[in-house]
């Protein structure tokens, strides 16, 4: 049984917005080119991240009233949001819904990749951050026990000198 | 040709700035439809520019996309973001201006813009359409996906059980599904039948285009008058699939001009509740289908509990598998199954999933 629930339907546009679609089936190409053959090209598509459909909220503009026979529109834009990130791919680069909704997919795994490494990164340089941070700490009290131990010595010597 | 700015040229465009309101009355500037040729060279954007206000003004749905569309077509591309930016501000040929002029009004007659060019775009295939056989829906992509997966679970992914496999498709207008199947499945055979005659005729145009022909049957019959006709062609399908016309008939006159002006009625109009077509394709289902052969039917977003109560009552061969939601999360599909014929002293005959 399907799992997709209607989110949000706008009245005047009646846009209605999908959670999840696990109609979408592999069986179309939908980037023809670098990314689906493993040995060309810079990203082989194994790297990317995988999508979790329960994470992706779909839209696709079909009017108000019933769309099927009902409609006839040449309008095939499909947005696709990642929730969890916010990160939103629009595609509209074929005459054909079912291919845009596919590359829509692909376009989102290159940028939830960019966004992860993005975080990687980040999270490299606060761990950089933190790790010199404490060598600091550990390097001024070093410095400061130096500097009591010298103003001992200094009060001891001046002592025993006078 | 002299290069003037667009603006110089725009009193020529049209009727409506050109002639006064006063004397000639709006219904004379209305006669007088057709935009005029453009004296100066312009180019690609002006065009569509010029066209996308032209539909505006006329109150034609999808000003923009309609005069992308079609300028796109013109270039020998799909989009107009796949031809070349620089190509879009040169000058037109004479020839290209008048062929835009020419498409472009009939766009504003609205007719569809598939009927303008001529042609569209079905999942991976591109089709030639032509009025007034009915145009593929966006919708029904996912009916093939549907079946495409079934398909894929019941015998693997393309093995020898393959070339067992048959579909039948009922109304199959330009032959989207059949083909589109056939396409993705190599080792599948199809059977397509249509009521109108310029649908057949389409399909097999397309059949041939598309090098798929040795695998489709195409034949010309209405199921509702002749029902037997088709029971002849097919008794052991492993798929029957249809978008059958579906729409309520007092819904029809409700319809776009693109579709009541333009597209066959019989291919959308399936009576008082819109299930005539689907009720006697349901009937001959399990005449048609294997054991455990499955029929696909796009619908009516108010038919699928419909489907299954008259079924359960009305057609005991099949069981009800499953309703299955359009991209927009509609109820659109119903999946339904033959069941299992069993002979036997003990039992007699009697039905088993």
């Amino acid at each position: 049984m399907s799992r997709l629930v209607p989110l949000i339907t706008s009245v005047c546009r009646g846009v209605l917005w999908r959670r999840g679609c696990p109609g979408v089936s592999p069986s179309l190409n939908p980037l023809p080119g670098l990314t689906w053959v493993p040995a060309a090209g810079k990203k082989d598509l194994v790297d990317l991240p995988v999508l979790d459909e329960d994470e992706l909220e779909e839209q696709f503009v079909r009017g108000s009233g019933p769309g099927g026979q009902a409609t006839n529109k040449t309008s095939n834009c499909v947005v696709l949001k990642h929730v969890p990130t916010g990160i939103v791919v629009k595609c509209h680069q074929t005459r054909s819904v079912e291919i845009n909704r596919k590359r829509a997919r692909g376009i989102m795994r290159e940028k939830l990749d960019v966004a992860y490494k993005g975080e990687l990164s980040e999270l490299i340089v606060k761990k950089k951050e933190s790790v010199h941070k404490k060598q600091e700490k550990k390097k001024k009290a070093h410095e400061n026990l130096e500097r009591k131990r010298l103003f001992k010595e200094a009060l001891v010597t001046e002592s025993t000198h006078e | 040709m002299w290069r003037r700015s667009l603006g110089a040229g725009c009193r020529l465009f049209g009727c409506r700035s050109a002639v006064p309101q006063g004397i000639w009355g709006s219904s004379a500037v209305r006669a007088c439809s057709a935009p005029v040729l453009p004296a100066l060279s312009i180019t690609a954007l002006q065009a569509m520019d010029s066209w996308r206000k032209h539909f505006e003004e006329r109150g034609v749905p999808e000003p923009e996309e309609s005069s992308h569309y079609i300028m796109a077509h013109l270039f020998g591309a799909k989009t107009i973001q796949s031809v070349e930016q620089g190509k879009l501000t040169e000058f037109l040929s004479r020839e290209e201006t008048e062929q835009m002029w020419k498409l472009c009004t009939r766009r504003l007659s609205r007719m569809p813009v598939q009927y303008v060019i001529e042609e569209w775009d079905f999942r991976d295939l591109t089709l030639k359409m032509r009025p007034p056989v009915f145009i593929p829906r966006p919708e029904t992509e996912e009916l093939v996906e549907l079946v495409l997966t079934d398909l894929e679970t019941m015998c693997g992914t393309e093995d020898a059980l393959d070339a067992l496999h048959t579909c039948v498709e009922v109304g199959c207008g330009s032959g989207a599904i059949s083909l589109s199947l056939l396409r993705s499945r190599p080792q599948l055979k199809a059977i397509a039948v249509d009521q109108s005659q310029q649908a057949v005729d389409l399909t097999r145009e397309n059949a041939l285009r598309l090098g798929l022909q040795d695998r489709l049957q195409i034949h010309h019959i209405d199921v509702m008058k002749d029902p037997e006709a088709a029971l002849s062609l097919c008794t052991r399908a492993s798929a029957l699939v249809s978008n059958p016309p579906y729409l309520f008939s007092e819904d029809m006159s409700k319809l776009e001009p693109e579709i009541l002006r333009f597209e066959d009625p019989s291919a959308l109009d399936g009576g008082e509740d819109g299930l005539n077509v689907i009720k006697q394709i349901l009937t001959m289902a399990p005449k048609i289908l294997s054991d455990h052969g499955r029929a696909y039917l796009e619908v009516d977003p108010r038919h699928p509990s419909l489907i299954q109560q008259w079924v359960e009552v009305n057609v005991k061969e099949l069981r009800y598998v499953e309703t299955r939601h359009d991209i927009t999360g509609r109820p659109r599909f119903c999946i339904l199954q033959k069941r299992e014929l069993i002979q036997g002293p003990r039992v007699g005959s009697g039905l088993r999933n």
